[in-house]
C-alpha cells in the first residue's frame, strides 16, 4: 500500500487523493461551473471533498451526480448518528463537509470544529424555507418547542462560536433535509384507529411498542406521549426542568417495567426490521422507514396524530480547517445541493428539501402534487431508484407539506439540563 | 487417548461438539436462507419470493456505502494486524520465558489492554491523534487500536504454550552444539508453529470484525464493519445477508483448497520418499 | 471459581525449569519485549492517561473544561444507576462465564483427546471460526429473524407442537443477551483450554490409569489441574469481554438492558467525556481487581 509512507501527516494522503482524483476528474467533468473565477475552474476538478454523515443523506447517487455536474470528487462516508457527533468534534481534520443534524449542531458548533459560512456565497439563501432562518413556516406560525433549527443556524461572525438570536451573515449549517416524525403503525395488527401519541401506552399493545433510544430524540417522543396522556404538563418540552425530566423518566420506567416496550431502536434499519417482522406494531418512526416497510408488501401507516409531529432537520457544515480551493469547492457543492436535483431526490424519498422552489423544477407535476401538496397520485409514484412505491390514486399519509410541517409540536432537542437528562435516561435503560 | 476403539465418551462428546457447531451456525442459517429473498424482500421473515437478486446486488453500487473499498481496507488491516500480532507476541513470549526486569508490569499492562473497554481505547486514541496533530487513518490509529486488542490474546496464548513447553528439547539441541538461534529455528519454532497459526487466525478474525475500536480511529474511511453499521442508518436490504453467505462460502472454499494443497504436497513427499 | 479455586497446588508439574540459560545474550529479552512495550505504551497508556485526566474535567451540554472536579466520580459512584448497572453487568458475567466454561471445557476436551490428528483438530477449529468471519453487525441483525416472534426457531417450535404460541422471551430479553454472548465468546474459552489440554503428557494419564484411577479421578486430579492456566486465560477473556460489552447488550436486549459499557457508550455519544471517563475508570478498577483475583488463584506466569 502506498499509504504506509514514512510521513503519516495527512498531507501526503490528501495530495495522493487529489492527484488520483485529478485524472478521473478531468476525464469525467462536464464543467457546469458557474460564478467562480475561471482561474479555479480547471483546478477545482482535482479537488476531493470528504463528507460524512448518517446514511440518511450520504447517498452514493449524490456523489455520482456531483462528479457529473461539478467535476470534482465527493467522497461519502456513512456512519451512525453517535459516531457522527464524535467525529465532528474529535476529528475535524478527517472531513471537509459534515452532514449533521441541528440538535447535534447545538453541541458541536460551540466546540469550534466547524467554520461559519458566508450567506453571501450561498446562491439560494433567499429561497431556503423560513423554518431555518426565522423559525416560522408562515409569518403566522408559532415556533415549535425544542432545538428549533433557526436557533442554532446563525453566529455573529467568522470566528464566533456562540449562536446569534437573529439571522446574520454567518450560518452554521446550510439546511438540506428535514422531516416531521410521528408514530408508524401496522394497520393490520393494531386493530383500532390510532389518533394520539398516548396510544403507544395502550395495554392492548403490551410488548409490541417501541421508541427511539437516542436520548435527545427519545426524550421528545416520551414528552409527546406523556403530554398526550395528560400525565405531565410541560412548561417547555424542549427545555424541561429537572422535575419534568424526573416525571417523564418515571413514566417511561413504569411502562418499561410493565413490559409495554418490545425494544428500543437506534438505527433506521432496526425500526424497519422491528416493524416488518411484526415484533412491533406501533412505534415512533420516520416517513421513509414506513415507505421501506410498505415496499416489502407489508401494510404500514405513517399515522398523523392530534398532538402534532416531532420534527428534525439536518444540514451541511464545513470543517474548520478547510480553506483555499477546497473551501471554494465546498461552497460550490453546497450551492449545487440547494439547486434542485438533490432536493427532488430527497423529496421523492419522503423527506423535505430546504429549497422547495428549486426542487420543484426537478420533479414532475404529479410527483410534486403527491409528495408536497398531499393530492392523490395522478400516476404511479416511483422511488428515486425507479421502484414503484405508490399506486395511482394513493394519498400521502399526513397530507401536504404545510399540513405536516405546520403541525410540528417539537424538535429534537438538546436541553439546558442535558447532562441531567442523559443521567436519567441511563436510569431508564438500567431500570 | 489413542485407543483404537471409540468409547461411549467419544460419542457423547462428539454429539456435544456437533450441537456446539450447530449453535455457532444458528444465525448463519437465517443469513443463508434470507439471502435468497425476493427482490422486494426484507431482512426478516416472511420470505417475499425467492431470487438471486441480492448476490448480484452485492457487486453493484449500493444506495449508501461501498462494499469494495471497505472490504479491501478491512482485509489489508486484518493481514497487517495478523502479521504484527504473530511476530510481536512470539517475541514477547520468548522474553517472558527468559524473564527480565519489568516483566511483571509489562504483563499486567498486557492484561489491562484486554480489559479496557474497547470504546474507550477508540476514543482515547482518537483524541491522542488529534492532540498530536496527526490525521487518524485506518492504517495508523485503527491499526494501533486493533493491536491493543489482538496482542494480549497473542501474548496470553504464547504464555499457555510456553507454560507447558519443556525446555528439554532445546537443551538437547544445545548439547548437540546448536546455537540459540538454531535451537529456536529448528526446535522451538516447529513445535509451536500450530499455536502461531492459531494466534494469526485469531488476530485476523478479531481485527476483521472489530467494530468499537475502529469507531473513532478509522479516520476518513470506513472499515467493513463500520461501513455495514453506517449502511443500517438507511434502508438496508438482504444484500447484507448475501455478503454473509458469500463470506462463509469463500471461507470454506479457502479452507478446502488449503487442506487439499497440504494433502497433495504430503502425498508427493511420501512418493518421493522424503519423510 | 469452582474448578480453578479448589484444585489445590498442581498435582503434577513439568520438569523443573532451569533458572538461567547459557548462551543467549542477556539483553535479548529486552529487545524481544520492546515491540510489545512500545505498542502498548503508545496505544494504551497514552489514551488511558488522557482518559484519567479527562475524568477530572468539568463539562456542560456543549463543552468540556480542563479543571479538577471530583463531581464526575461523585455522580458516578453516588448514583444507584451505576450500582444496579454494575450488578446487572456482573450477573451477565457470572452466567456467561459459567456456561462458556462448561461448554468450552468439553469442546476443548473433545478436540484434544478424541480427535486423533492435529490436521483434523485444525480443521474443526477452522469450522468453528468461519461463522465469525461474517460481520457481527450482520449476525446481530440475523438473530431477529432467527429468534423473533415469526422467526425460524419459534415457527419450528410451534409447528412441531412443542409450544402453543411463539416464545416472546427468546428475543429482546436478558436470555437473548446471554445466548448471543455465549455464541460470541465460547471460542475464547475453547482455544486456551485446548492449548493446555493438548500439551498434557499422555503418559501421565496412562500412569494414573495404571495406578487404578477411574475416569472421573483422572479428570479431576490430573487433567483439570493441568488445564488450570488455560481455564484462567479463557476466564480472563470471557470476563473482560462481557464486562466491556455494549453492542451485544444493546442489540439483543433491544436497548432495554444496561451494562457498564453501554452506559459509557451513551455518555460518549453525547460528548459527556468526563462522565464517561469517570465511569470508565471505575470499570477499569473493577476489572483489574477481578483479574488480580484470578491471577492470585491461578498464577498463569508460574513455571515460565
Amino acid at each position: 500500500m502506498t499509504d504506509t509512507t514514512e510521513t503519516p501527516l495527512g498531507l501526503d494522503r490528501r495530495n495522493l487523493l487529489k492527484t488520483g482524483a485529478a485524472a478521473a476528474g478531468v476525464a469525467a467533468g462536464s464543467g457546469a461551473i458557474t460564478g467562480f473565477p475561471t482561474i479555479w475552474a480547471q483546478n477545482i476538478k482535482d479537488v476531493t471533498l470528504r463528507q460524512f454523515g448518517t446514511g440518511v443523506s450520504n447517498l452514493n447517487a449524490i456523489a455520482e451526480k456531483v462528479k457529473e455536474d461539478l467535476g470534482f470528487t465527493l467522497q461519502m462516508t456513512a456512519l451512525d448518528s453517535d459516531s457522527v457527533t464524535q467525529r465532528t468534534v474529535t476529528q475535524p481534520n478527517s472531513y471537509d463537509i459534515a452532514d449533521i443534524e441541528y440538535w447535534i449542531c447545538k453541541k458541536v458548533f460551540p466546540t469550534g470544529a466547524l467554520q461559519p459560512m458566508d450567506v453571501k456565497k450561498i446562491k439560494y439563501y433567499d429561497q431556503i424555507v423560513p423554518i431555518f432562518t426565522t423559525g416560522k413556516l408562515t409569518p403566522e406560525s408559532t415556533i415549535a418547542q425544542g432545538t428549533a433549527p433557526h436557533t442554532v443556524t446563525f453566529v455573529e461572525g467568522p470566528g464566533a462560536k456562540t449562536f446569534a438570536k437573529e439571522p446574520t451573515q454567518w450560518m452554521t449549517l446550510i439546511p438540506t433535509i428535514y422531516n416531521a416524525d410521528t408514530l408508524g403503525i401496522r394497520p393490520d395488527l393494531v386493530g383500532r384507529p390510532i389518533g394520539n401519541w398516548k396510544d403507544i401506552l395502550d395495554p392492548k399493545f403490551k410488548g409490541k411498542t417501541s421508541i427511539l433510544n437516542i436520548p435527545s430524540i427519545g426524550i421528545m417522543d416520551a414528552a409527546m406521549i406523556c403530554e398526550s396522556a395528560g400525565l405531565i404538563k410541560y412548561g417547555d418540552k424542549g427545555n424541561m426542568t429537572e422535575e419534568e425530566i424526573d416525571k417523564t423518566i418515571a413514566v417511561l420506567i413504569e411502562a418499561k417495567k410493565g413490559g409495554q416496550f418490545r425494544a428500543f431502536w437506534k438505527t433506521f434499519d432496526e425500526s424497519v426490521n422491528l416493524m416488518s417482522s411484526g415484533e412491533v406494531i406501533i412505534q415512533s418512526m420516520w416517513s421513509p422507514a414506513v415507505t421501506a416497510v410498505k415496499s416489502k408488501g407489508i401494510p404500514c401507516v405513517y399515522q398523523p396524530l392530534a398532538e402534532g409531529y416531532r420534527a428534525w432537520g439536518g444540514g451541511l457544515g464545513i470543517g474548520k480547517n478547510v480553506k483555499g480551493i477546497v473551501l471554494d469547492a465546498a461552497y460550490e457543492y453546497i450551492n449545487w445541493y440547494l439547486s434542485g436535483w438533490c432536493g427532488a431526490y430527497l423529496n421523492r424519498q419522503g423527506y423535505y428539501s430546504a429549497c422547495l422552489s428549486t426542487a420543484k423544477q426537478h420533479m414532475s407535476p404529479e410527483e410534486w402534487a403527491f409528495w408536497m401538496e398531499g393530492k392523490p397520485a395522478a400516476a404511479e409514484i416511483k422511488s428515486p431508484d425507479g421502484k414503484p412505491i405508490e399506486k395511482a390514486g394513493a394519498v400521502r399519509d399526513g397530507g401536504s407539506f404545510e399540513e405536516r410541517m405546520g403541525k410540528v409540536a417539537c424538535w429534537n432537542a438538546v436541553m439546558d439540563k442535558d447532562r441531567y437528562m442523559v443521567r436519567k435516561w441511563n436510569e431508564f435503560i438500567a431500570a | 487417548m489413542q485407543a483404537d476403539r471409540r468409547t461411549l465418551e467419544f460419542y457423547l462428546l462428539a454429539a456435544f461438539f456437533g450441537l456446539f457447531v450447530l449453535f455457532l451456525y444458528g444465525p448463519l442459517s437465517t443469513i443463508l436462507l434470507l439471502s435468497f429473498q425476493g427482490p422486494n424482500g426484507g431482512l426478516t421473515f416472511p420470505m417475499n419470493g425467492v431470487s438471486l437478486r441480492w448476490f448480484q446486488n452485492l457487486f453493484e453500487t449500493q444506495a449508501v456505502g461501498d462494499f469494495g473499498g471497505s472490504f479491501s481496507r478491512s482485509l489489508m488491516l486484518g493481514l497487517m494486524v495478523m502479521a504484527t500480532t504473530v511476530v510481536v507476541s512470539l517475541l514477547a513470549g520468548l522474553a517472558f520465558r527468559r524473564g527480565f526486569l519489568g516483566a511483571t508490569p509489562l504483563f499486567y499492562l498486557t492484561i489491562s489492554s484486554l480489559v479496557v473497554p474497547s470504546i474507550l481505547i477508540s476514543l482515547g486514541i482518537g483524541l491522542a491523534f488529534q492532540i498530536a496533530g496527526l490525521e487518524p487513518n485506518w492504517w495508523s490509529s485503527a491499526f494501533g487500536a486493533h493491536l491493543t486488542w489482538t496482542l494480549p490474546f497473542g501474548v496470553l496464548i504464547m504464555f499457555a504454550v510456553f507454560n507447558r513447553f519443556s525446555p528439554a528439547y532445546e537443551e538437547a539441541a544445545r548439547d548437540l552444539g546448536a546455537t540459540s538461534w538454531q535451537a529456536f529455528a529448528h526446535v522451538v519454532l516447529p513445535i509451536i508453529a500450530p499455536s502461531l497459526v492459531g494466534v494469526g487466525l485469531f488476530g485476523f478474525t478479531l481485527s476483521y470484525d472489530e467494530f468499537a475500536r475502529t469507531l473513532m480511529t478509522a479516520g476518513s474511511f470506513n472499515t467493513l464493519p463500520l461501513e455495514i453499521y453506517g449502511m443500517t442508518t438507511n434502508v438496508t436490504t438482504p444484500v447484507l445477508y448475501a455478503l454473509g453467505a458469500v463470506t462463509t462460502l469463500v471461507s470454506f472454499a479457502v479452507i478446502g483448497i488449503a487442506l487439499a494443497t497440504i494433502a497433495i504436497i504430503a502425498r508427493q513427499r511420501r512418493k518421493l520418499g522424503v519423510s | 471459581m469452582s474448578v480453578a479455586a479448589e484444585a489445590a497446588p498442581a498435582a503434577v508439574s513439568d520438569a523443573p525449569a532451569p533458572k538461567r540459560r547459557r548462551r543467549a545474550p542477556p539483553f535479548a529479552p529486552y529487545l524481544q519485549a520492546m515491540p510489545l512495550g512500545l505498542i502498548l505504551g503508545a496505544f494504551l497508556l497514552l489514551p488511558i492517561a488522557a482518559i484519567v485526566i479527562v475524568s477530572f474535567w468539568d463539562y456542560d451540554s456543549v463543552q468540556i473544561y480542563p479543571a479538577f472536579v471530583t463531581l464526575n466520580y461523585a455522580e458516578t459512584l453516588g448514583s444507584w444507576v451505576t450500582w444496579s448497572t454494575l450488578l446487572n453487568t456482573l450477573k451477565f458475567v457470572a452466567i456467561v462465564w459459567a456456561i462458556t466454561l462448561f461448554v468450552g471445557f468439553w469442546v476443548a476436551y473433545f478436540l484434544a483427546f478424541h480427535v486423533r490428528t492435529s490436521k483434523m483438530q485444525t480443521l474443526l477449529f477452522l469450522v468453528c471460526t468461519v461463522p465469525f468471519l461474517t460481520s457481527n453487525i450482520i449476525r446481530m441483525i440475523s438473530w431477529v429473524p432467527f429468534l423473533g416472534r415469526n422467526g425460524l426457531l419459534n415457527s419450528a417450535l410451534v409447528e412441531a407442537g412443542i409450544v402453543p404460541a411463539p416464545l416472546e422471551f427468546l428475543l429482546f430479553s436478558e436470555f437473548a443477551v446471554v445466548l448471543a454472548m455465549v455464541h460470541l465468546y465460547s471460542l475464547f474459552m475453547v482455544t486456551p483450554i485446548f492449548n493446555t489440554l493438548v500439551r498434557i503428557d499422555r503418559s501421565l494419564i496412562e500412569a494414573a490409569r495404571d495406578a487404578g484411577a477411574n475416569g472421573f479421578q483422572i479428570l479431576w486430579n490430573v487433567i483439570i489441574p493441568l488445564a488450570k492456566p488455560g481455564i484462567a486465560i479463557g476466564s480472563i477473556f470471557v470476563i473482560t469481554l462481557v464486562l466491556g460489552d455494549f453492542i451485544t447488550v444493546r442489540f439483543m436486549s433491544g436497548g432495554q438492558s444496561a451494562s457498564m459499557g453501554l452506559m459509557i457508550a451513551n455518555q460518549i455519544s453525547l460528548l459527556q467525556y468526563p462522565a464517561a471517563a469517570a465511569n470508565a475508570v471505575a470499570l477499569l478498577v473493577l476489572v483489574l481487581i477481578m483479574m488480580a483475583a484470578i491471577l492470585r488463584i491461578v498464577d498463569i506466569r508460574k513455571e515460565l
